[in-house]
């Protein structure tokens, strides 16, 4: 095969992993605190995205043209109000049903993903077609012979790496990781030694969503181009690559994520049917590796007592 | 009697591990017909761990346990209670949305046809095997508390603890086990409650011919009361056994109790 | 006045109730008068529940659950009846009674054993694609409908081994990624119409053509959708059969334990894996047929019937009406698909209303509004 379309293949494939991988790290965070899968994680990603698009929809308007400003706006408006919303989810749907069976808060969480897909959808102006998001970043490219190297997708995939290891950080360096890894380990002896838990749950899912609204926006800058259903395909792969990874483990998730993606990627490049089966093939890869390793290649804690 | 001496049970070094923590260690006993065996040891000391290894919901990791003569190590939990063991659970594992006769018959399982053919299409059959179980369930039932008898289609939920445990005992008499799992009965239960229920399991050990059980139980009368014999346990494994007053006045027990350092 | 005497008067017209009810609100178009009648339905029933009279009725009606049966088929008929002439009245009806037997499956599974499944629209569609592709072949069309439900039910073994080896969320992953799936295959695959989909042909039943109008007599013609309503509610009173035969047997009791406490059941030799396998196998079964029948009733099918929100609309139901109750599936099936057809104002924004309502079910009232009680093996013997 051609170089150059080898190394799209593998710059493709590490952008889609750097995706997955801060996806799937939020669902393991969610469930390292309180043992529960939000489903709606995937859709508080594509709303994200449109908030980000939204705000440079609006700085345009105003007169600020400037790209560089014009991102900082993007993701700090995008990052903020997936983290409130995310908190807010927590506080007003996933904590009154701690003690509910969990069936509820899979369906009360999957019902939520389908209010904010079905909210985007309706409610966004013209929300139900595909919205061509902007290059925001500089697209200066590198020749290496027929490999073409992109500035933005660089800057992408270093601002991911970044990300994942400033979260990594987060949750080992710091006195919020400490307490967040103790409410992991056990809820009610953290709560004894005076963690405040309710505050460290509505922390933490801000923290995934804020991530999730991350990722989004580096779909958005990466595919130009993002849709109010983008949010269920990520969802669902995220989660699967956080299942492999072993709930509950950041390492795991990004092991994942990167696996993930590898599988697609090598799927797109060697499966001998048309490219347009690559969804269809993602979503059976997503099933054949929940029945191969239901618990995730690292295990996931067991809590069941008998 | 020659039958009194028929061993029932038996472990060989018995052994399961968690990770790193050794939960049961090369643990051995012996259970003949009819006996009750008190298990006691302080929390985590491999008690509960031993049911559940015993009824195959934890797997083994050595050590061997041989139920009427058969090598029941690996068997799944199934094939255990098919066999004759059955038990009840420390944290009280009753269907509370389900009636008590629901319940009772989950205990009896082993006793009901379950063919798809049978129970969609041989509807009067069914009813009759129904009937008959009621009534069935009734008579055990009304050892232990006949206006619970009356009360066959009430949601378990509605009932008191003593009650639920009741009932719990029950569905694990049901099926005519040839051996009992007592996991603490009297877990959250007055003083008052704890010795009718100790009544009724001396009843039922009167009524059901060779049944053995072994009770884990931290209500030290109880133990006094009912068993024949102590088996006491500490980071899972085997201290002390014998008759309880022996048991009781042991000082490697007392120090586990009390934590000797 | 003796007591059975009086059970009987209210069944009867608690029936005839439902069935003016059910009339009054698929005939009238106007969205003021439709409101109001809705309004008014929430009113009685709220009021009823308050002054304790909705609980005597319940009573009455356990007391006499043959009679019950009965009068509700009789109610049904009537409101068939009275629409034997039009078109849509009777599409909406055969569409709810097939929407019922595609959410007795989706109760077989979660609603008694615990099994997700949220690619219901999937094994529907399933169901839908077989009648396509059978629909012009020379294999008998009640047979068909037969077929795309063992073809429904052998698809979901694909899903059975992860199924079995999952519990809770990690199924319900499965199924979404399967429900994905299913649309995407189809939208791609060019054998089978890819996004446009595909024709399917109607029943034909012994030579009895059900897209042809029935001609009475020169002022009577019966409108053709009413050879699927009557196959439509002849499949949901079997399956109505089946369930209550289910859950009224010791394999009603089996699921429910393992919905309930797995470790437990197993430790009464309840075999786990047996009975998660039988109740998907079934609930993916009627499903399929009831795809299979509505597809030959709609003549034509295509992916966007099968999207992830139709399958939650089938969750929906099953919520709505309460887990495992077959009287509420019937009920939240009439709300669920009635509703948005007949109130233009929300046709557009159903699926983001159901889902709000579903949230505020799970949160407020998880029973569902006609809860599910406890099993009765005979109707009227306590022991």
């Amino acid at each position: 095969m051609d170089v150059g379309l080898l190394g799209q293949f593998v710059v493709n494939g590490m952008m889609l992993g750097m995706m997955y991988a801060l996806v799937a790290v939020g669902f393991t965070l969610f469930f390292g605190v309180l043992d529960v899968i939000k489903f709606s994680h995937g859709d508080v990603l594509m709303v994200g995205t449109f908030a980000g698009f939204s705000t440079y929809l609006g700085m345009t308007a105003i007169g600020i043209d400037n790209a560089f400003i014009q991102l900082i706006g993007v993701l700090v408006i995008s990052l903020g109000s997936m983290a409130i919303l995310g908190a807010v989810i927590a506080r007003y749907l996933v904590l009154p049903l701690k003690s509910a069976p969990p069936l509820n808060t899979l369906l009360v969480t999957l019902m939520l993903g389908t209010v904010l897909r079905e909210a985007i959808r309706l409610f966004y102006p013209d929300g139900s077609n595909p919205k061509h998001f902007p290059a925001l970043l500089p697209t200066d490219s590198w020749s290496l012979g027929s490999f073409t190297l992109r500035s933005d997708s660089v800057i992408l995939l270093i601002g991911g790496l970044l990300v994942i290891v400033g979260v990594n950080m987060l949750i080992n360096r710091t006195r919020l990781g400490l307490a967040i890894r103790a409410v992991a380990q056990d809820e009610e002896t953290a709560k004894c030694m005076g963690i405040n838990f309710k505050m460290i749950v509505l922390l933490t899912f801000a923290l995934g969503s804020a991530v999730a609204a991350f990722a989004g926006v580096m779909n958005g800058l990466y595919y130009n181009e993002i849709n109010f259903g983008m949010g269920l395909l990520l969802g669902v792969i995220g989660f699967s690559a956080a299942i492999v990874g072993g709930l509950g483990n950041i390492y795991g998730a990004i092991l994942g994520g990167f696996l993930f993606a590898g599988l697609q990627t090598l799927g797109a490049v060697a499966l001998p049917f048309a490219s347009a089966y690559k969804d269809v093939f993602a979503f059976a890869v997503v099933i054949a590796i929940i029945a191969w390793r239901p618990t995730g290649l690292i295990a996931e804690k067991t809590s069941e007592r008998v | 009697m020659a039958q009194q001496q028929e061993t029932v049970l038996t472990f060989r070094g018995l052994t399961r591990r968690f990770g790193g923590v050794i939960a049961l260690n090369k643990f051995d006993m012996e259970l003949t017909n009819g006996q009750i065996v008190g298990l006691i040891g302080p929390n985590g000391s491999g008690k509960t761990t031993s049911f559940n290894v015993l009824t195959g919901i934890y797997e083994a990791n050595g050590g061997s346990i041989e139920f009427l003569g058969q090598d029941i190590t690996s068997w799944p939990a199934q094939k255990v209670y098919e066999a004759g063991v059955a038990r009840t659970f420390q944290r009280s594992r009753l269907c509370l949305e389900l009636s008590i006769f629901d319940n009772i018959m989950i205990g009896n399982h082993k006793r009901l046809n379950h063919g798809l053919l049978f129970n969609i299409f041989q509807r009067k059959a069914l009813r009759e095997q129904i009937r008959e179980n009621h009534e069935e369930a009734r008579k055990l039932l009304k050892i232990f508390d006949p206006a619970l008898a009356d009360k066959m289609f009430d949601p378990v939920g509605s009932l008191r603890m003593i009650d639920r445990r009741r009932i719990e005992i029950c569905r694990a008499l049901i099926s005519h086990p040839r051996l009992l799992l007592l996991d603490e009965p009297s877990a959250g239960m007055t003083h008052e409650e704890t010795r009718e229920l100790m009544d009724d399991i001396l009843e039922v050990r009167e009524m059901i011919d060779g049944l053995s059980i072994i009770l884990v139980e931290h209500e030290m009368g109880m133990i006094e009361r009912v068993t024949d014999k102590c088996i006491v346990l500490n980071f899972g494994q085997k201290i002390c056994e014998g008759a309880y007053r022996d048991v009781a006045s042991d000082k490697l027990v007392q120090e586990a109790y009390l934590g000797g350092e | 006045m003796t007591q059975s005497l009086k059970d009987k008067l209210v069944i009867i017209l608690l029936a005839a109730v439902i069935a003016a009810f059910s009339i009054t609100f698929i005939a009238i178009e106007e969205q003021v008068e439709i409101f109001a009648l809705l309004v008014f339905a929430a009113a009685l029933v709220l009021g009823g529940a308050k002054l304790g009279i909705t609980a005597s009725i319940a009573q009455s009606l356990a007391r006499n659950e043959r009679l019950m049966n009965f009068a509700f088929i009789a109610a049904t008929i009537a409101v068939v009846f009275w629409f034997r002439e039009d078109h849509f009245p009777l599409l909406m009806i055969a569409t709810v009674l097939l929407y019922v037997i595609a959410c007795c499956g989706l109760n077989i599974q979660f609603g008694f054993t615990g099994v997700v499944n949220f690619a219901g629209a999937a094994f529907f569609g399933v169901g839908c694609y077989t009648a396509a592709v059978l629909g012009g072949t020379s294999v008998p069309l009640l047979l068909v409908i037969v077929l795309g439900g063992v073809i429904a039910a052998i698809v979901g073994s694909v899903l059975i081994i992860p199924v079995l080896r999952t519990r809770g969320h990690y199924a319900a992953v499965v199924t979404i990624a399967f429900g994905l799936l299913f649309r995407t295959f189809l939208e791609v695959n060019d054998t089978l119409g890819g996004p446009q989909g595909l024709g399917v042909s109607g029943m034909n039943l012994f030579g009895w053509d059900f897209n042809n109008n029935i001609e009475i007599s020169e002022n009577l013609e019966i409108s053709f959708y009413m050879n699927y309503v009557v196959l439509a509610l002849i499949m949901v009173i079997l399956t109505f059969v089946l369930m209550r035969r289910i859950e009224r047997s010791w394999i009603g009791l089996n699921f429910d334990a393992v919905r309930l406490d797995e470790t437990a059941a197993a430790c009464f030799g309840i075999d786990i894996k047996r009975w998660k396998i039988v109740a998907f196998t079934l609930g993916n079964f009627l499903a399929g047929t009831a795809g299979a029948l509505y597809a030959m009733m709609l003549g034509f099918i295509a992916p966007s019937n099968f999207a992830f929100s139709d399958s939650l609309i089938l969750v929906s139901i099953v919520l709505l009406g309460g887990m495992g109750s077959l009287w509420g599936t019937i009920l939240a099936a009439g709300l669920v698909v009635l509703l948005p057809e007949k109130l233009q104002v929300i046709q557009e924004y159903r699926f983001l209303i159901y889902a709000v309502v579903m949230i505020l079910i799970l949160l407020f009232r998880p029973q569902g509004i006609l809860p599910r009680g406890l099993r009765a093996y005979i109707p009227g013997w306590r022991g």
